[in-house]
């Protein structure tokens, strides 16, 4: 089976800034793909990229076997499109929203059923300027989904949703995956790649920093953390020799160690054999979010 | 094409539902022309032919013209504007529909909402204040509004394009267009303006509209082809500037 998405080298520039420096990336068809990074990393340009909006100054680019810059309705057709920034017109209901867009689409869903999916039965009448921002994002799938498509771009979609709406909205792109429709969510949100995802790949600078199923990126910073408060009149360089070099923040003495087990015992004999204690002493596995921090470059 | 009945469908619901629109393109020229109608309806006007005819005869087809132009000159640059800020446009240049779709859905929208102005129009002018229209005629009045509709609509194109923000997008269409109707025959008649700004006005697109109209309107008066050409003139003019310079995303994207 041909790849849902296929991109290699690309490149975009602004002015002498290259936002996109050397992209590779391959989704696969009926994946859930999450592309995540911090502002600025690149994700809205590579994606509207993707989606013909932008052109491209370099590398080559294939999504559902067509060049986006150059390809035309019936690739359209295919793909379902929910911007970042877009919003429904206030004024049209639900049902006329949907049953406009339908129009545009040689195959489309019934409006009952897209209505059905998205979980907007009870505001099927209502204008879109009336709903919550959790509905309108639903309502902004619904029409990304009315042409049947078989690859759907979400770019930040639960950007400023409060847990339950983001919850909700989870529940409509986990429906999606059954349906084997190939999905292409940006986030930076890491619980909601890790929910959702079969795959994430982290940007930074325009380049891919990291790629892999959720765990194969926990397991990428498989070190384990020990924290403790540096005790009284200690310098930090007293310490016994650990299997790495701790860190000192703030008055708190952080050990990355992939032996901890060791490392804390250690740590703890010579704590004791001087009648200290280690105040707030601490082991913690890194967080998938810690992890994302890390790689994207962004600063806990 | 059912994709256009889809379009214009929606566009003109979404029309009706906007109050100050609705307002300010439908209410407000008849508000004006019963005003008017009330101060110097029974004055009688000598016309450039000699012909005297009733002050109605000339602020009926005035007020239409103004119910047009508010329909697809000012109505549509601030709907294009708003469409363009919002994404909404841009979001339907990610679906399989052509781009001329929304264009014509704007277009025959406000094509649809000139032609109940001058239904509106007609109706009160006929039945409040005695103008009768032959119905030989018809045919005329209907075609050049047409055809002033089409033009204003390609100037209101323009408009949209060289307006930054929705913000600024009712305040810079009354700006243009307030100062035309004084100066056009439609709040005054042209002929009571200073020799100079009635010449300047007559190279504007107002009043070769209201002109065209009026001979539509009233059977005397001879066939105006120069305002005729020059209406068309300023219609491909907007249709040029708006064709170089439009776009369909959000500004600060």
């Amino acid at each position: 089976m041909p790849a849902a998405i296929s991109v290699t080298g690309l490149v975009k520039r602004y002015g002498d800034h290259a936002v996109v420096d050397g992209l590779d990336l391959e989704v696969q068809q009926g994946e859930v793909f999450a592309f995540l990074g911090k502002n600025g990393a690149g994700k809205t340009t590579t994606t509207e990229i993707l989606e013909g909006y932008r052109t491209r100054d370099g590398g080559d680019v294939s999504v559902l076997g067509e060049d986006p810059a150059t390809a035309g309705a019936a690739w359209r057709a295919k793909l379902g499109i929910v911007l970042q920034e877009s919003r429904p017109l206030g004024a049209l209901t639900v049902n006329e929203t949907l049953r406009l867009f339908a129009a545009y689409f040689p195959n489309p869903h019934t409006v009952a059923d897209v209505i059905r999916l998205v979980g907007l039965e009870e505001q099927a009448n209502q204008r879109a300027g009336r709903l919550s921002g959790g509905q309108v994002r639903r309502l902004d799938v619904g029409i990304a989904l009315i042409g049947r498509p078989e690859l759907v771009f979400l770019d930040e979609p639960t950007t400023g949703f409060d847990p339950e709406a983001r919850r909700q909205f989870w529940d409509v792109i986990s429906g999606l995956r059954d349906l084997g429709t190939t999905v292409f969510l940006t986030t930076h949100y890491m619980d909601e790649a890790q929910v959702l995802a079969d795959r994430v790949a982290v940007l930074r600078d325009g380049k891919i920093a990291a790629l892999g199923t959720p765990a194969e990126l926990q397991a990428l910073r498989g070190d384990v953390e020990i924290r403790f408060a540096l005790p009284h009149g200690v310098e930090l360089a007293a310490l016994p020799a650990l299997s790495t070099q701790p860190r000192l923040t703030g008055g708190e003495v952080r050990v990355e160690t992939t032996a901890p087990t060791a490392d804390l015992a250690v740590l703890c004999s010579w704590a004791e054999a001087r009648g200290l204690e280690l105040p707030a002493l601490t082991v913690e596995r890194p967080t998938l979010e810690d992890v994302f921090l890390a790689i994207s470059g962004e600063t806990a | 094409m059912n994709m256009l009945v889809e379009q214009v469908r929606a566009d003109l619901l979404a029309f009706s539902r906007r109050p100050e629109t609705l307002f300010f393109t439908v209410f407000l020229p008849v508000i004006f022309l019963v005003l008017f109608e009330a101060i110097f309806g029974g004055q009688s006007v000598t016309l450039a032919g000699g012909d005297v005819v009733a002050q109605s005869y000339l602020q009926v087809p005035a007020f239409m013209v103004m119910g047009v132009i508010s329909a697809s000159f000012v109505a549509l640059s601030i709907t294009v504007v708003n469409r363009r800020e919002t994404g909404i446009f841009k979001r339907v240049r990610g679906t399989p529909a052509p781009a001329w779709l929304l264009i014509a859905g704007q277009v025959v929208t406000s094509l649809v909402i000139a032609l109940l102005m001058v239904i509106v129009m007609l109706a009160l002018g006929s039945f409040a204040y005695g103008v009768r229209v032959d119905i030989g005629h018809l045919p005329w009045l209907v075609a050049s509004v047409l055809v002033g509709a089409i033009a204003f609509s390609c100037l209101g194109m323009m408009l949209a394009a060289l307006t930054p923000s929705t913000e600024a997008a009712p305040p810079l269409a009354n700006v243009v267009v307030l100062p035309l109707y004084f100066i056009s025959g439609v709040f005054v008649p042209i002929e009571s303006l200073p020799t100079w700004l009635g010449n300047i006005a007559a190279l504007l697109p107002v009043a070769p509209f209201v002109k065209v109209a009026t001979w539509a309107y009233v059977p005397a008066t001879t066939t105006p082809w120069r305002a005729l050409g020059l209406l068309i003139a300023w219609g491909m003019v907007g249709l040029i500037i708006a064709s170089w310079r439009f776009r369909w995303t959000p500004r600060r994207s």
